[in-house]
């Protein structure tokens, strides 16, 4: 298992076009977020996060707390219904809204500019809102698409917390799975 | 054990093979079981549920695997009635995904083969998201009638570890002539 500081080193040797499944504990999963973020928006690429788990008000307070550039995130939003404005902010309004996910989803990959990845944050909230098969099923779609449009994604779980059989399908879609 | 090793003796006595495969490597498994295939001179039809073709092909290259020997099925790109890149040694099949479109899919593929021939199904559970049970089912029963009437046709079937003990994976398993746990 990689701890923090090893995680860099992880998420170096991901190959092109990569998608990764990182798995981490629930006291980390803020911190494993923000890593990631860091590491890939310094590397130049552009983040579209589908937050489930957090509003998008305190994830860009958190991003700009641990100086990620913000003009490099797009932030699809689940949790909250917009009334407070933000830039690069796009509400899908609800957790369960999986279409909408995919309709927003599709539309970032075309109006994103240059090399981006997805940030799906987390398997885990979705869980919650969505029955296993259709999350597992909305995940291969998301998966394809990237896989279509050359878009890198990240995955983020807290493991054992994560139902088996969708984890299972997930996982095997991933390139690679970090463990942290 | 390395997947090479378990598949050699596997082909030579079994017309249909499942593999259970570790999903921390699961692609890593598909290609090296596609390479060993090759190594023993197969030719075949790889249907891709996972992947879309555009993916798979480059990946299978950057492996050294010889794209001339292989017809794949982009099934994925189909299941997310996704738009499918034009390729001649693709087949895409339509975004309502029949089974039976399927089937005489890759059926129709084997055809075009000569020699000693692979259908490599790189996951059964991944079309249970999609369809009901009952088609996955009627899948993979096809598949097996149709090796068992062919020569030299030999059926694999990938899946995840821990979804090889689901009740329709283990019905399935106990049609199947070797179970390899990798």
């Amino acid at each position: 298992m990689a701890d923090l500081k090893n995680l860099q080193k992880e998420l170096a040797n991901l190959p092109d076009e990569w998608i990764a499944l990182v798995e981490t504990s629930a006291n980390k999963i803020i911190n494993v977020n923000t890593a990631c973020m860091k590491y890939f928006i310094d590397k130049n690429y552009t983040g579209i996060v589908l937050s489930a788990s957090r509003p998008c008000t305190n994830l860009l307070k958190l991003y700009e707390e641990n100086k990620i550039d913000k003009s490099k995130i797009l932030v699809l939003c689940c949790v909250c219904t917009g009334e407070s404005k933000q830039e690069n902010v796009i509400h899908i309004g609800s957790e369960t809204a999986l279409t909408s996910m995919a309709l927003a989803i599709s539309k970032a990959f075309q109006g994103v500019k240059g090399r981006k990845f997805l940030f799906i944050d987390s398997i885990n909230t979705l869980l919650i809102h969505n029955e296993p098969n259709s999350l597992a099923r909305f995940i291969h779609s998301v998966l394809t698409k990237m896989r279509q449009n050359n878009v890198s994604g990240l995955l983020i779980s807290i493991e054992k917390d994560t139902n088996r059989e969708v984890r299972s399908e997930i996982a095997q879609l991933c390139d690679k799975i970090i463990k942290v | 054990m390395a997947i090479a090793q378990l598949l050699k003796p596997a082909l030579q006595k079994s017309k249909t093979i499942m593999l259970e495969l570790p999903e921390e490597s699961y692609f890593e498994q598909n290609y090296r079981t596609i390479k060993e295939l090759q190594k023993q001179g197969y030719q075949g039809v790889y249907v891709s549920f996972h992947r879309p073709f555009g993916s798979i092909s480059s990946l299978l290259k950057n492996q050294g695997i010889d794209l001339k020997k292989i017809i794949f099925i982009d099934v994925a790109a189909a299941l997310t009635k996704e738009s499918q890149d034009k390729n001649e040694r693709c087949i895409h099949i339509s975004k309502d995904i029949d089974v039976d479109e399927l089937v005489k899919a890759i059926y129709t593929s084997l055809d075009k083969i000569k020699g000693k021939k692979f259908i490599f199904i790189d996951s059964l559970t991944t079309l249970t998201l999609y369809k009901p049970l009952s088609e996955t089912l009627r899948f993979s029963e096809f598949l097996m009638r149709t090796v068992e009437n062919e020569k030299d046709v030999k059926l694999i079937f990938n899946v995840a570890k821990n979804l090889a003990q689901k009740k329709f994976i283990q019905d399935v398993a106990l049609k199947i002539d070797s179970v390899i746990k990798v």
